[in-house]
C-alpha cells in the first residue's frame, strides 16, 4: 500500500515534468545559440490556451495540439524579429510579451467563452492515456507508468533528439559555434543572424508543446496565467542541467517531483506553505549547485 | 532671439525624445481597437468612456492619482536596480513582504501614533531590502541568476504573506475574507478630500521621485552604478566597486518597493489583504512605466499616471461594456513592447556594452 503510493506520488511527479521539461529546452536551445530568451513564459501560454480553444471549436484532438505548438512558434517569431533582428534589449521584450500574451489569453477566454479566470468543460476531449501491452500489468510499474499520455512519452524522445542534434550533427555544432563567437561563426560563412532567429522560434515550439501539455496533460481546462512561473522554473531547469538536453531531463524531473510533492503534503499541511513549496526549491537547488560549480572554477 | 533659439531647441529636444513613445502608443491602442471590435463594441466609444472615467471627472482623476501611488514608486525600485544593470523583477514580492512588515509592527506595537508609524515605516524598509539584498546575495556567492531568483521569490512571498493573513493574523471579524486586522487609525496617512481614497501619500510620492531624480543625477552612487550599467568593464577599470554598487542598488530598489506597498497599506486600504499585490499588479505596470521612459525618474512618473489612467478607465468600461479588463494591460504592453524598438536606436551604438549587460543577465 504505501509503497504503491510512493508509485503514485512518482507517476504524478514524472507528469508535471513535461511541461518544465519541454520550457527548460526551449530555454537551452536559446542559450546554446547566444540568445537570451525570457518570453518562455508567454510562449507557453499561448500554446496552453490555442489548444483548448481549437480543441473547443474543431472536436480534434490532433488539429488541438498541433495549433497549439505552433501558435508558440508564431509569438516566438515575434520575439525573434524584434529581439534578434533588430537587436531590441531582451528583458524588455521578454516582460512585454509575457504580459502580453497574458492579457491577450484573458480577453479572448472572455471573447471567446464568455468566461473570466477559467473554462473548463466536459466537451473538451481530453488526451488518449496509453497503456503500454505488457509493461502495464506489472504491479508496480503499471501505477508509475498509469495515465501517461503522448506528450509526456514524447518529451523524452524530444530531449534525446535535440541532444543529438546539439552534439553530433553539424548544424547542431554550427549553432553552438554561434553562441560561443558569432564574430567567429560569421567569418565561417555561418549567419548567426539565421541561427538565432531559428533557435528562438524552435523554443516557441517546444514551449508551445509544453502549454499544450500543462491545459491537456493531467487536466483539461485553461485557467489565466495558468502557467504560473513555469516558463522561468524551465529556465532555472535549464540552468541547473548546463545547457545540456540530457542533464535537463534530470534536472525537470527534480522540479516535477517538488510540484508532486506540493500537491501530495496539501492534506496535512496549509495549502498556502505547500504552493510555494516549488519556488523555494528552484531558488535552493541554484544556491546549491551553482555554488558547487563556483568553487570547481575557483579551483581549476 | 536667443530665447526664442533656446525654447525651438527645447522643443526640438522634446519631440525627439517623445516622438518614438508617441508612436508606440498609438500602435498600443490600435491593436486595443482591434480586440474591442471583436468583442462587438465601437472603439471610439469605448476610448472615450475610458478617458472620460480616468482622467476628465473629479472623481475618476483622484482615483487615477490615487492609483499611481504604488506604480510611481514601484518604478523608481526598478529604475534604481535596472539602471546599474541589475535586472530585479522581484519587486512584486519586495512590496509584499515590506507592506505586510509594516502592517504587523503598526498592529502590535503599543507606543505613540508618531513612533510606531517610524517603526513601521523603518521595519517595512528594512525588510523589503533584505528580500532584495538575499538575492543580490545569492547572485554573489553562488552566481544566482537576479531574474529567475527574485522572480521566483514573488510567488514565495505570496504564498507565505497569505498563510500569514490566513492563519495567525486573520482578522476574525472579517468571515470569509482573508484580511488582517485593520491597522490603527491614528498611524493612517490622512486623506485630502473626505470620502475620496486619494491621500497624501500622493504628495511623498512625489517627494520620492525628487529623492530618486536627485541619488541617480547627482551623487557617487547614482554615477557608480549608472557606469556599471552601461560598461561594467569601464566602471571597474575606473575604481567602481562592482559589489557594493550591486547592494546598494538592490538594497534600495527593495526598500523602495516596501515603501510602495506600505503607502497603499496606510494611505487606502488600511490592513493586508490576500493577494491585494498580485491581483492589481502595480509592480508589473511600474516595470512598464520604467520601460516606456527609458528609465528616467520623472519620465516614468509621467508615464505611471498615464498607465494608472488607463487601468482605472479599463475598471470603469468592463463595469458597462462587454470588454474585459485586461484591454489596458494588453495596450500597455504593446506600448512597452514597441518602445523597446526605440532602445534599439540607442543600443546600436553600445553593442559591446549591450553584450555585456547580457551576460550580466546570463549569471555568467
Amino acid at each position: 500500500m504505501e509503497t504503491n503510493f510512493i508509485f503514485a506520488v512518482l507517476n504524478s511527479a514524472i507528469r508535471s515534468t513535461t511541461p518544465i521539461m519541454m520550457a527548460a529546452l526551449g530555454s537551452s536551445i536559446c542559450n546554446r545559440a547566444g540568445v537570451f530568451n525570457v518570453a518562455l513564459e508567454g510562449q507557453m501560454l499561448i500554446g496552453s490556451f490555442t489548444a483548448i480553444a481549437v480543441n473547443w471549436f474543431t472536436h480534434s484532438i490532433f488539429l488541438s495540439v498541433i495549433c497549439g505548438i505552433l501558435s508558440g512558434g508564431v509569438v516566438a517569431s515575434l520575439v525573434a524579429l524584434l529581439q534578434v533582428k533588430y537587436k531590441a534589449a531582451d528583458m524588455v521584450i521578454g516582460t512585454s510579451i509575457n504580459l502580453l500574451v497574458g492579457a491577450f489569453t484573458a480577453i479572448m477566454l472572455y471573447v471567446l467563452f464568455g468566461v473570466k479566470g477559467s473554462f473548463k468543460n466536459p466537451a473538451l476531449l481530453t488526451l488518449p492515456k496509453i497503456s503500454l501491452p505488457v509493461i502495464s500489468s506489472i504491479p508496480y510499474i503499471s501505477t508509475l507508468l498509469r495515465n501517461f499520455t503522448i506528450l509526456d512519452y514524447l518529451s523524452y524522445v524530444v530531449a534525446v533528439i535535440m541532444f543529438i542534434y546539439l552534439f553530433h550533427t553539424v548544424h547542431g555544432y554550427h549553432l553552438i559555434s554561434v553562441g560561443v563567437k558569432s564574430e567567429a561563426a560569421e567569418s565561417m560563412g555561418i549567419s548567426s543572424l539565421s541561427y538565432r532567429m531559428g533557435a528562438v522560434i524552435v523554443s516557441g515550439l517546444l514551449c508551445g508543446f509544453g502549454g499544450v501539455a500543462l491545459s491537456m496533460g493531467q487536466v483539461t481546462l485553461f485557467t489565466e496565467n495558468m502557467t504560473a512561473g513555469r516558463g522561468f522554473i524551465g529556465m532555472a531547469a535549464c540552468n541547473l542541467g548546463r545547457n545540456n538536453p540530457v542533464m535537463i531531463i534530470v534536472a525537470s524531473l527534480f522540479f516535477g517531483f517538488c510540484d508532486a510533492f506540493a500537491t501530495v503534503a496539501q492534506n496535512r499541511i496549509p495549502s498556502q506553505i505547500t504552493m510555494s513549496v516549488p519556488y523555494i526549491a528552484t531558488v535552493v537547488a541554484l544556491i546549491v549547485f551553482h555554488g558547487e560549480r563556483a568553487k570547481k572554477v575557483k579551483a581549476a | 532671439m536667443t530665447m526664442r533659439h533656446k525654447i525651438s531647441s527645447l522643443l526640438k529636444r522634446l519631440c525627439q525624445i517623445l516622438w518614438q513613445p508617441l508612436i508606440a502608443v498609438i500602435l498600443g491602442f490600435l491593436l486595443g481597437s482591434v480586440v474591442i471590435m471583436i468583442s462587438g463594441e465601437s472603439p471610439s466609444h469605448v476610448y472615450t468612456q475610458m478617458f472620460q472615467k480616468s482622467f476628465f471627472s473629479f472623481y475618476y482623476l483622484l482615483q487615477t492619482l490615487t492609483r499611481a501611488v504604488p506604480i510611481t514608486i514601484c518604478s523608481m525600485g526598478i529604475i534604481v536596480a535596472w539602471r546599474a544593470g541589475y535586472i530585479n523583477l522581484g519587486v512584486e514580492g519586495q512590496m509584499i513582504v515590506g507592506g505586510l512588515v509594516s502592517t504587523v509592527i503598526a498592529i502590535h506595537t503599543s507606543a505613540p501614533a508618531f513612533l510606531v508609524l517610524i517603526l513601521a515605516i523603518a521595519g517595512g524598509m528594512a525588510a523589503g531590502a533584505l528580500y532584495a539584498l538575499f538575492a543580490a546575495f545569492i547572485y554573489q556567492k553562488c552566481n544566482v541568476s537576479i531574474v529567475i531568483s527574485t522572480l521566483m521569490m514573488n510567488y514565495i512571498a505570496n504564498y507565505i504573506a497569505s498563510y500569514f493573513v490566513t492563519f495567525p493574523l486573520k482578522d476574525p471579524k472579517s468571515g470569509i475574507a482573508v484580511q488582517s486586522v485593520e491597522i490603527p487609525v491614528d498611524v493612517r496617512i490622512p486623506r485630502v478630500f473626505e470620502g475620496h481614497t486619494f491621500n497624501w501619500g500622493f504628495f511623498i510620492t512625489i517627494l520620492i521621485v525628487a529623492a530618486v531624480y536627485f541619488v541617480i543625477g547627482k551623487t557617487i552612487f547614482g554615477y557608480e552604478s549608472k557606469m556599471t550599467g552601461l560598461n561594467p568593464v569601464f566602471a571597474n577599470y575606473g575604481g567602481v566597486k562592482k559589489n557594493n554598487v550591486m547592494m546598494s542598488a538592490m538594497a534600495f530598489s527593495g526598500a523602495l518597493a516596501a515603501c510602495a506597498g506600505m503607502l497603499e497599506i496606510f494611505g487606502v486600504k488600511y490592513r493586508y489583504i490576500d493577494a491585494m499585490f498580485i491581483s492589481t499588479s502595480y509592480a508589473w505596470t511600474g516595470l512598464m512605466s520604467g520601460l516606456i521612459s527609458s528609465l528616467h525618474p520623472v519620465g516614468a512618473f509621467a508615464a505611471s499616471i498615464f498607465l494608472s489612467g488607463l487601468q482605472v478607465g479599463g475598471q470603469a468600461i468592463q463595469r458597462t461594456t462587454n470588454i474585459p479588463l485586461q484591454v489596458s494591460t494588453l495596450i500597455q504592453s504593446t506600448i512597452t513592447l514597441f518602445v523597446s524598438v526605440k532602445l534599439f536606436t540607442d543600443f546600436k551604438h553600445r553593442k559591446k556594452q549591450k553584450v555585456e549587460a547580457g551576460d550580466i543577465i546570463n549569471g555568467n
